[in-house]
């Protein structure tokens, strides 16, 4: 284990997967399973400490901070890697799993990252890694999709890079540990931390991007951006007030907006802000409790919500459709992708038994213990609401509803064996959650340990969570009708970058070139030839006056007087006149000087 | 469809009247069970009238009932600002 005691594990995935570039399909896809098991096996190795400090512009680098919370993310980063790629064994494009690998490792490398320089760096090629998986779709949409989310990202760590550079020159320090409240480069971090979040209102790259990616690229993307987010959070800002508040209000615009979708992965992705905005609640609690439930629930939720885009990524891949309004009766002819999305959807809404349920009540339990009545309130309303949507909604819509005549295909093995896996982790976490609890920080403030605890010595939680799982289900019926799909999209806020630029360009096109147009009708063509006229015409206007007595008094005629008023006019404006006129004029001119200057003297 | 299509069970409407009665009984069955569990109780220190509606008998179905509800009118009602057709981004302006 030397080798894996001196390589990071994000940079040992990071080199496999350059590495598996040049291997036959069969072999990369394998590798792939292999490199994400290989990872999970030397972060359990991993002893606690800081380890790996390079120089790097005159700073100490910590390539490898190894505590509980670097180590619970870095176990399920890779378990979920290695589940995603089983799902995808079908996927026979080189690029799709390479930047797979480059994106989970990139993230585990801000996991284990315990300087800033480090953090940024792998925050970066994160995104570069995660653009190519939407990319990979190859469709026009997603082109488009991918340049907006790039673009999101970009804007993302210039905000975070800034806040850092403040930090930096403000402390002198590159550590990354909890930041101070009174420092302006606290907040910047903090923004640049929350797009990635998802957090509103810059919540609306996720749905706008995750669905255009492709069947694997929706599974992978929807466990590693937002959830560094989180880490990133609880290393820097637990027991941020704010950040209550900002939880509070993801986890119910995710519910509103999930319940205005068509389409079926889109659905998803508002479900990741809701429980993202559960996560970022307890972050902002802050207390031991809250903090072992934020990445309780981080782990659960990387693996039910992968679970869920795996089933939805199955149904994509078999019938091509994924708008609820297209599909509906699927339970027919894929059983068993109906059976296994279905215990994802059962755990994302928090039903006894499941993983759901013993990680999102950590942090329930930790805003009643710390008397935020009202957060606790809109968390409860958002695990009721969590049901509505992901619950019932999404399984619903794709396998029951209206039978629209698709008859596809069971879920290839592969897909099934991934889901089978994941499914089996949420089912035995919600029954046996010891050894997760084992893994958490702070893992002493979790009290309920065993399946006696949780379900029978806390029966009344049980039943407490039934009671509103039923009620639930009984408001989501009796209000179908209300709830029936239209093939429509919902305005979000990217509205203000995708229709709002298009609107600014098009008022801007209209000021600015309309200025332009005034200026050259005033200026360039009215102002500028009346002055060319005037500097021309003035002086022979002028000259004519001047002579005009003297020609009369030579001679009186009138049409010989126009006649050389006429030529005059004509030697002015072609600059033509005889030597001897010009001078004349020099001759009056210094007369005129010497007499001034006598006069003077 | 070639294939002998297999009876869509949920599909008769015999069906949809037991999930119905199924629906209701789980209902049902989840109130009643709270007359024989002692709940511990929430927010004993606050002293409001929100406080101690947490600890009343039913908080949580009527909670589950209303919050669902809430949140479909609250969609519906958004919906009506907030659906545009599909194609509403690939328009010029």
């Amino acid at each position: 284990m030397t080798l894996l005691d001196t390589l990071p594990p994000g940079l040992l995935l990071i080199l496999g997967a350059i590495a598996l570039l040049l291997l036959p399909a069969t072999a990369r896809k394998a590798g792939a399973i292999a490199l994400a098991a290989l990872g999970f096996f030397a972060i359990l190795q991993l002893d606690a400490g800081e380890r790996l400090s390079p120089s790097f512009l005159g700073y100490d680098l910590t390539l490898l901070r190894v505590d509980a919370t670097s180590k619970a993310f870095g176990y399920i980063f890779t378990l979920c890697a290695a589940a995603a790629f089983v799902f995808s064994w079908h996927e026979k494009r080189r690029a799709e799993n390479t930047a797979a690998l480059v994106y989970v490792g990139s993230a585990l490398g801000v996991v284990f990252a315990g300087d800033m320089i480090t953090w940024y760096v792998c925050w970066e090629l994160m995104a570069i890694a995660s653009t190519f998986l939407i990319l990979a779709r190859k469709t026009e949409k997603s082109l488009k999709a991918a340049q907006r989310y790039i673009l999101v990202h970009l804007a993302g760590g210039l905000i975070l890079l800034t806040g850092i550079l403040l930090t930096i020159h403000q402390t002198g320090s590159i550590a990354f540990n909890a930041f101070p409240k009174d420092a302006i480069g606290s907040w910047f971090i903090l923004v640049g931390i929350l797009i990635n979040a998802a957090a509103v209102p810059f919540s609306s790259w996720l749905p706008d991007a995750y669905p255009e990616s492709t069947v694997m690229g929706g599974v992978i993307l929807s466990a590693y951006t937002t959830k560094t987010a989180v880490y990133t959070l609880i290393r820097g800002f637990p027991g941020w007030e704010i950040l209550v508040a900002v939880g509070c209000v993801m986890a119910i615009y995710g519910i509103i907006y999930a319940l205005l979708e068509n389409d079926m992965r889109r659905i998803l992705a508002y479900s990741i802000i809701n429980q993202v905005g559960f996560m970022v609640c307890g972050v902002g609690i802050g207390t031991e409790l809250a903090i072992a439930g934020v990445v309780a629930h981080a782990f659960c939720h990387i693996i039910y919500k992968a679970l869920l885009w795996m089933s939805a990524g199955a149904v994509l891949f078999r019938t091509g459709k994924s708008k609820c309004t297209e599909l509906g009766g699927l339970y027919k002819t894929m059983p068993l992708t109906m059976i296994l999305g279905t215990i994802g959807a059962l755990s994302i809404s928090g039903v006894p038994l499941t993983s759901g349920f013993v990680s999102k009540t950590l942090i329930v339990a930790a805003a009643e213990h710390q008397h935020y009545l009202w957060a606790w309130l809109v968390l409860e309303i958002a695990s009721a609401g969590v049901f509505l949507h992901a619950g019932i909604k999404f399984p619903y819509f794709v396998f029951f509803n209206v039978d629209r005549g698709l008859r596809p295909k069971e879920a290839p093995k592969p897909m099934l064996i991934g889901m089978s896996l994941l499914a089996f982790l949420c089912i035995c976490i919600g029954c046996h959650p010891a050894p997760l609890y084992d893994i958490l920080p702070n893992s002493g403030a979790v009290e309920s340990t065993t399946f006696s605890a949780i379900y029978v010595k806390h029966f009344a939680n049980v039943v407490a969570m039934f009671q509103m799982l039923a009620f639930s289900a009984l408001a989501f019926f009796v209000f179908l009708p209300w709830l029936k799909r239209t093939p429509t999209i919902s305005i979000d806020f990217d509205w203000f970058y995708r229709k709002g630029a298009k609107l600014f360009y098009a008022a801007m096109d209209r000021s600015l070139n309309g200025l332009n147009q005034a200026a050259d009708r005033c200026v360039i063509k009215t102002f500028l030839p009346a002055l060319a006229r005037f500097a021309l015409q003035a002086p022979a206007v002028l000259t004519a006056v001047v002579l005009k007595p003297v020609w009369r008094a030579i001679d009186p005629d009138e049409t010989r007087l126009a006649k050389r008023r006429d030529d005059l006019m004509t030697r002015f404006t072609t600059g033509t006149f005889p030597v001897a006129y010009s001078a004349a004029c020099i001759l009056i001119i210094l007369t005129l000087l010497i007499l001034i200057g006598r006069a003077n003297a | 469809m070639s294939e002998p299509q297999k009876p869509f069970v949920p599909d008769q409407p015999t069906v949809s009247r037991k999930f119905w009665i199924a629906l209701w009984l789980t209902c049902g069955v989840s109130v009643l069970l709270e007359l024989f569990v002692h709940r511990h109780e929430h927010f004993a220190e606050i002293d409001s009238a929100l406080a101690s509606a947490t600890n009343g008998f039913g908080f949580y179905f009527v909670l589950g009932f209303l919050a669902c509800s809430g949140a479909i009118l609250l969609a519906k009602g958004l919906g009506l600002f907030l659906k545009a057709r599909e194609n509403y981004y690939d328009d010029t302006p």
